[in-house]
């Protein structure tokens, strides 16, 4: 981790972007154009490519830390009202939650945590299907990827020793991930369906595992502002905002020990980030979709903070798992690779009222020497999800994923959309 | 619609003093109901019974009774995963030793031990999963029930 003043950033496009949002504070960054008396302000295009990569992860104490199957980015968060910064590598990029989250170890900025109505400071709790949890208060920075800005988002600071201990509702009898090798990443970076984390279910009433009000020593589960709460960075750009798509090559059978890609901001916005010949087709506004299997529908999501594959069962499947004790415990197993294919479907967001579905071809192999090789990027790895469909990093290897993200529209339609 | 669905009542959220959970007795289910804020249904099947709790934010629990009384499997959809401290009981420890042995990776959970089992899938704003105990399936119930 390398803390950036503003004078030490030398990289010309990393400059290129201070000396943009601060022009920008002045309108001096705008093209403008009038048409028939209504005049409109258009940011001139900026750099929307974000380098992402996988391999071997953070190092903590001399070790690599990194899971299988994670992909990583760099973001840059700072402070304007002192212009300091700090950037960050291996970020988690998850398209399975929402905003971004920094464990308190690594944060070298001084920021003070954002506090509510009553001036008492939020607690915000992120829970996962494994049961881990993250915990910590918000504080705001603006955001930095490629050329992009998005300016005073509210982010988490994951599990600081000097904030009140996780309330239990949060626990909820789970694990902390609350350390880079815990986390094995520098943070996660949510950049999912939607505008914010919890929405308006959060807006308008309090439910209990999400947002606190932490008066003293105990927090209280409260509703949180949709501006206060944690944000999708990507929708919050003052342009190139509508969504991203994810691109990154496939890898052979064996897998690969790294990868790099690219994470393109917006969907139609610039001549980088067009649909080309990807069909999209909507989610839900919990995000999910259906899957078909062997003519069997099933709730379904994409997860690029997925390992794997995880979809039905062994009996379903007939693909044995993995010994429970064994180091690919919670994978399948198959002796030799077998090939799947599921329909996906989902409403078209431009709101034909046509549905859209697209067939999906993957293979599963045996995770176990997958998992005991050097390698950690792997198109094959897949494990058991009883009743459901959630297509992890194997999905996203060797395509282009664009994430359409809620109420924003492009020439997909208005997300939340998945196209590819 | 099977048949033997026979919905008894509907509840509204009322207090209830403590108790267990999967594995416990028919009292650790209102319990459950009161520290939800949930309204309850009840749903007699063949050897068993569902009972079904809706919370204020939409997580739908429901949990499963032998004839004798014992909570034989625990079912959760919703925004969040409720507390498996308290749906969980005691097996809960097992289930977290399990998932902790299985570092290293981002996933759905699913620990089959020979007599608890735990699956949990989801992502942020949905979430589901489920749990029962083997040995505690009653006679001609498959552990698909448990949904």
């Amino acid at each position: 981790m390398r803390p950036v003043h503003w004078r030490d950033l030398a990289a010309a496009a990393v400059t290129a972007v201070l000396l943009t949002s601060l022009a920008a504070c002045s309108g001096g960054s705008s093209s403008r154009s009038s048409t028939t008396g209504v005049t409109t302000t258009t940011p001139l295009p900026v750099n929307n490519v974000q380098p992402v990569l996988m391999d071997y992860g953070p190092i903590v104490n001399g070790q690599y830390v990194g899971f299988n199957n994670t992909l990583y980015t760099t973001v840059i968060i700072c402070v304007l009202v002192t212009i300091a910064c700090q950037s960050i590598d291996h970020v988690l990029v998850d398209t399975g939650s929402t905003g971004l989250r920094i464990p308190a170890s690594l944060v070298t900025l001084s920021l003070p945590y954002m506090t509510d109505t009553s001036n008492n400071p939020i607690g915000n709790c992120v829970q996962y299907a494994d049961t881990t949890y993250q915990w910590g208060p918000l504080v705001k920075v603006d955001v930095q990827m490629a050329g992009e800005v998005a300016s005073s988002v509210p982010i988490q600071i994951v599990g600081p020793t000097n904030f009140i201990a996780a309330p239990s509702l949060c626990t909820s009898g789970g694990t902390p991930a609350q350390t880079v090798a815990a986390m094995g990443a520098n943070g996660i970076l949510g950049v999912g369906l939607f505008r914010q984390d919890c929405g308006s279910a959060c807006a308008a009433a309090a439910p209990p595992a999400i947002y606190f009000t932490c008066p003293g020593s105990v927090c209280a589960a409260a509703s949180v502002p949709l501006a206060s709460q944690l944000q999708n960075p990507v929708w919050m750009f003052p342009q190139d905002n509508n969504g991203l798509a994810i691109v990154l090559p496939q890898v052979g059978a064996g897998g690969s020990v790294s990868l790099s890609g690219s994470m393109i901001f917006g969907v139609g916005t610039q001549s980088d980030n067009s649909l080309g010949g990807a069909q999209a087709q909507g989610a839900d506004s919990d995000g999910n979709f259906t899957t078909t299997f062997n003519g069997k529908s099933y709730s379904s999501f994409i997860d690029s903070g997925s390992s794997g594959y995880f979809f039905l069962d062994s009996t379903t499947t007939g693909l044995p798992n993995c010994a429970s004790n064994g180091d690919a415990s919670g994978f399948y197993c198959p002796a030799s690779p077998v090939a799947f294919t599921a329909i996906n479907s989902g409403p078209n967001p431009r709101g034909t009222g046509v549905p859209v579905s697209i067939n999906n071809a993957f293979s599963i192999a045996n995770a176990l020497p997958l998992i005991d090789s050097s390698f950690v990027v792997f198109n094959n790895l897949g494990g058991p999800s009883t009743a459901a469909f959630d297509w992890g990093i194997p999905f996203f290897l060797g395509r282009t994923v664009f994430v359409g993200i809620e109420g924003q529209s492009s020439p997909a339609g208005t997300g939340p959309y998945w196209a590819y | 619609m099977r048949n033997e669905f026979i919905l008894l009542s509907i509840l509204a959220a009322t207090a209830f003093p403590a108790g267990a959970t999967l594995g416990g007795s028919t009292e650790s289910v209102v319990t459950d109901q009161s520290k939800i804020h949930a309204k309850r249904a009840v749903v007699e099947r063949q050897n068993y019974t569902v009972h079904e709790m809706t919370g204020d934010d939409g997580t739908v629990i429901r949990e499963y009774v032998t004839p004798g009384g014992k909570v034989f499997g625990v079912s959760w959809t919703g925004p969040t995963i409720p507390d498996l401290t308290q749906l969980l009981g005691a097996y809960n420890t097992e289930f977290q030793a399990a998932m902790r042995a299985k570092r290293g990776r981002r996933s759905s959970a699913a620990v089959h031990n020979p007599d608890l089992v735990v699956e949990s899938s989801g992502h942020m704003r949905a979430f589901r999963g489920r749990a029962y105990l083997n040995s505690m399936l009653p006679s001609g119930v498959a552990e698909d029930v448990v949904q």
